[in-house]
């Protein structure tokens, strides 16, 4: 009688009903390989169990715990994404502008692309649009407010605000930008040609909750929209002066002095 | 009981289930500090979906199955990340040198780590957190006999590493 390996693994794990069982060790009386290739599942799995208890015995957490209790969720909302959560807690000590590590800029650039390609509409129409090669690059509407308007040039009328102006390690001028209202997002967009090409895009959930407040959204307080500025800026951002000669010149991309 | 004293009970025992949620999570994850980061997030989701629970089913395997899939979540994330943002990490854990094989061969620990996914889960929640054949196949969304060639394999692989001695019956 010939009993195969699952078999006697399920009998090993207490898996077999009387009947199979009751084959099964009547078979080990016939045959003491059977019996030994028993007792081999059986030594695995308490090899298996020993080897992992040690984890059991060490003391859990404490924010684990809080979780559990559901006293985390109430003091903060619920981690989405393990980086996401990570850059939270990075987020509750002050940081000053412009210093960021490479995994934050990365996880915060995914936020970006992940809510913002999708969601991404200013009050009054798309801001993006699918350019030459299915790039994402300003719509009309953003192209313009980029083109045209000088960053601190804050009207509270605007949906649609330009920022922090820069050249980038190519010398391509580089805007960040954001919009106000119930959908307020902010991103980062470089000349390309004579397109704006989107490098980077966040909502903002915070402007979100406060909106009318356009600090809030301004892109000095998106992550990711910080991140992906300090990956692309080289030197300076621009100062007044600078803003001016390059929207005189079309944004167009010059050589490095 | 008021809904309000249940939800309670549950929490409790879920924290009572912690050290075991934390140990499938290293079984699941390498790295301790992200098995305990899933771990919190899958009690986080259970909570917001505690209507879901029937409470016929054992909390242990319910709670097995959102972790897993919280890790599922996060491994596609991950992957997305790397494919557009940061390829030359893709591929990271591919290589294992040879002498450090040797060195843990007798390590259960990195022998069930060793194994393919599929079959490292199987064991580790038939074998480790004791489930039945039948709950570890419904935490792991299998039919039952791809539950049990995978852990018969893993099996099969974990005692060629490990190279246990042969049991005495008597």
């Amino acid at each position: 009688m010939t009993i195969s390996d699952e078999t006697l693994m399920a009998y090993a794990d207490g898996e077999l009903d009387a009947a199979a069982r009751a084959s099964v060790e009547m078979a080990m009386q016939e045959d003491p390989e059977i019996g030994k290739r028993v007792a081999r599942h059986r030594a695995l799995r308490e090899a298996m169990q020993s080897a992992f208890s040690t984890v059991l015995n060490e003391p859990v957490p404490e924010r684990l715990i809080q979780a559990a209790r559901g006293q985390a969720a109430a003091q903060k909302s619920a981690i989405v994404n393990l980086s996401i959560a990570r850059e939270a807690a990075r987020q509750e000590k002050p940081t000053a502008p412009l210093r960021w590590q490479p995994a934050a800029m990365a996880a915060s650039l995914l936020l970006g692309l992940g809510l913002g390609f999708l969601a991404w509409h200013g009050s009054g129409g798309a801001l993006i649009r699918s350019g030459a090669g299915g790039r994402l690059v300003a719509s009309a509407r953003l192209a313009e407010a980029l083109s045209t308007q000088l960053s601190d040039d804050r009207s509270a009328d605007r949906v649609v605000v330009a920022g922090l102006s820069f050249r980038n390690k190519s010398g391509d001028f580089c805007r960040t930008f954001y919009s106000t209202g119930s959908d307020a997002s902010s991103g980062l967009a470089c000349r390309e040609g004579t397109d704006w090409r989107i490098k980077a895009l966040a909502q903002s959930p915070r402007a979100a909750a406060n909106s009318g407040n356009f600090r809030t959204a301004a892109s000095e307080d998106s992550p990711a929209i910080r991140a992906a500025v300090e990956g692309a800026i080289d030197g300076e951002p621009l100062d007044h002066a600078g803003e001016i000669a390059a929207r005189e010149a079309g944004w167009a991309a010059s050589k490095k002095r | 009981m008021s809904t309000n004293d249940s939800v309670e009970n549950i929490q409790e025992q879920i924290v009572a289930l912690l050290p075991r949620l934390r140990r499938f999570a290293r079984n699941l994850v390498r790295d301790p500090h992200d098995a305990d980061d899933v771990v919190q997030i899958a009690v986080e989701r259970a909570l917001l979906r505690l209507d879901q629970w029937r409470s016929d089913a054992r909390l242990d395997s319910w709670l097995f199955k959102i972790l897993r899939n919280a890790w599922i979540d996060e491994v596609r994330a991950r992957a997305r990340r790397a494919k557009i943002l940061m390829p030359e990490e893709a591929g990271e854990h591919i290589g294992e040198a040879s002498m450090e094989r040797e060195i843990d061969r007798w390590s259960a620990e990195a022998s069930l780590s060793r194994l393919p996914e599929d079959q490292r889960l199987a064991v580790s929640l038939v074998l480790v957190e004791g489930l039945s054949y039948k709950d570890a196949a419904e935490v792991l969304d299998v039919p039952l006999g791809t539950l049990t060639s995978r852990l018969a394999r893993g099996r099969e692989a974990l005692q060629e590493m490990l190279r246990l001695p042969e049991g005495d019956l008597s």
